[in-house]
């Protein structure tokens, strides 16, 4: 499990493609650089797809960690304005 | 003001993309566009624009839904003939979107209050049908300093051009003067091929999406043109120089928008 | 010599002059038409008797008046 600092927590586990990487992009969007945001997303589509585009946006993967339940919890760190 | 989860999920594929984002789709929901001619160029410009989320959209229009527009003018439908294209413009695009304040002119554009309709707006779409609007309307916006996108469409080609102040040539710089009435046909006595509107209106609110999020280049200094018959566009790299010209240049002449004498044909309605 | 016109390049004869091209590509209502050769607009006497040269690039740009 990894033990990370964050500055804001989201949970997306309730939301469909493509609204999961919306919601996700629209948080960081309103933090500074640097901070880092904790995420709460399910298995399956969110957990391959929301990961890989954050980085896609330029934003540096912190840690993926499976909560035993299902679902997992991503870290991501925010880069760029 | 943060989007509302139902605007995340109405504007996903616009913040998806890394161009626009929130925040451009908060530019889209804060900005202004006038449509005039609620016809051909206008309707599907018109919808595009709604559904993008543009917050205030103006149309202006005189004339009333007819049966013979129904065959390219696609805001409108078959139960709206006899109503003000206007009104009928509002009701499609209120339906699409509920986010888009509507605000509708039921008049003529004429010199009389040109500038004063455009000096509301931060882009302007020209969607009229005959030359002494289209001069009305780069002469208004070129006084007044606002940015539009000239149009015309007729038989089977369309083109396009961007005013920006300060960013190249205005349409008078290309165009200098309008015709003698009825020198050049209008679509009315040509004919125009339906879809002609669609891609070429469609392309006009690209343009002022664009200028609203900033996003890439704008068709500024260039005319672009459509040929359907040879499907072929062209993109015309437009004279630099604009100096000279009476409306935009250094020395202008022309200091008010002018009402210059209608096409005989255009006049019955 | 070869000019480009409206995107094409093509051979025509030499000193080919502008009111014999816009007769050879059939320009409508050339009269009406704006002319532009190699980015600036040609206008008055030019458009009369300019001649073209090897290399030219030749756009027409016409009034488009429909839209409703």
């Amino acid at each position: 499990m990894t033990d990370i600092s964050f500055d804001e927590e989201l949970d997306i586990t309730d939301k469909q493609c493509p609204l999961t990487f919306v919601k996700a992009k629209v948080t960081l969007d309103e933090l500074d650089e640097g901070e880092v945001l904790k995420i709460r997303l399910n298995d399956g589509e969110p957990r391959e797809n929301v990961p890989r585009s954050l980085a896609d946006e330029g934003h540096e993967i912190l840690g993926l960690d499976p909560n035993g339940d299902g679902t997992y919890t991503l870290f991501v760190r925010k880069v760029g304005d | 003001m943060a989007l509302t989860d139902e605007q995340l999920e109405r504007y996903s594929r616009h913040i998806i993309l890394k161009e626009i984002g929130a925040k451009g789709q908060k530019k889209l929901l804060n900005a202004k566009v006038l449509i005039i001619g609620a016809g051909g160029l206008g309707a599907p410009a018109a919808m595009y624009l709604a559904a993008a989320g543009v917050g205030t959209i103006g149309i202006a229009d005189a004339d009333v839904v007819d049966l013979s527009n129904l065959q390219r003018q696609i805001i409108h439908s078959t139960a709206d003939i006899g109503k003000p294209k206007v009104e009928s413009a509002r009701e499609t695009m209120n339906a699409m979107n509920p986010d888009v304040n509507v605000i509708t002119y039921h008049d003529f554009v004429s010199a009389s209050n040109v500038r004063e309709l455009v000096r509301d707006y931060d882009f302007i779409l020209d969607g009229t049908d005959n030359f002494p609007a289209k001069f009305l309307i780069n002469d208004a916006c070129v006084l007044e300093g606002k940015p539009f996108s000239h149009a015309g469409i007729i038989r089977f080609k369309g083109q396009l051009m961007t005013y920006v102040p300060g960013r190249g040539p205005c349409y008078r710089c290309v165009f200098k003067n309008p015709p003698p009435k009825d020198a050049v046909p209008t679509c009315k006595q040509a004919g125009v091929i339906g879809a002609m509107g669609g891609v070429i209106g469609s392309l006009q609110a690209m343009e002022a999406v664009k200028y609203i999020t900033g996003v890439g280049e704008l068709l500024t200094g260039w005319l672009l043109t459509y040929d359907a018959i040879k499907m072929e566009f062209h993109k015309v790299k437009l004279p630099a120089d604009t100096h000279a010209c009476p409306v935009c240049g250094d020395h202008p002449t022309i200091l008010e928008p002018i009402d210059y004498e209608q096409a005989a044909c255009d006049l019955k309605r | 010599m070869k000019i480009t016109v409206s995107g094409v390049t093509k051979e025509v004869n030499d000193g080919l002059t502008l009111p014999d091209l816009i007769e050879l590509e059939n320009v409508e209502t050339p009269q009406y038409v704006t002319v532009s050769v190699n980015e600036e607009f040609v206008e008055g006497e030019a458009r009369e008797t300019g001649r073209l040269k090897d290399g030219d690039v030749v756009e027409f740009l016409y009034f488009m008046g429909g839209g409703r």
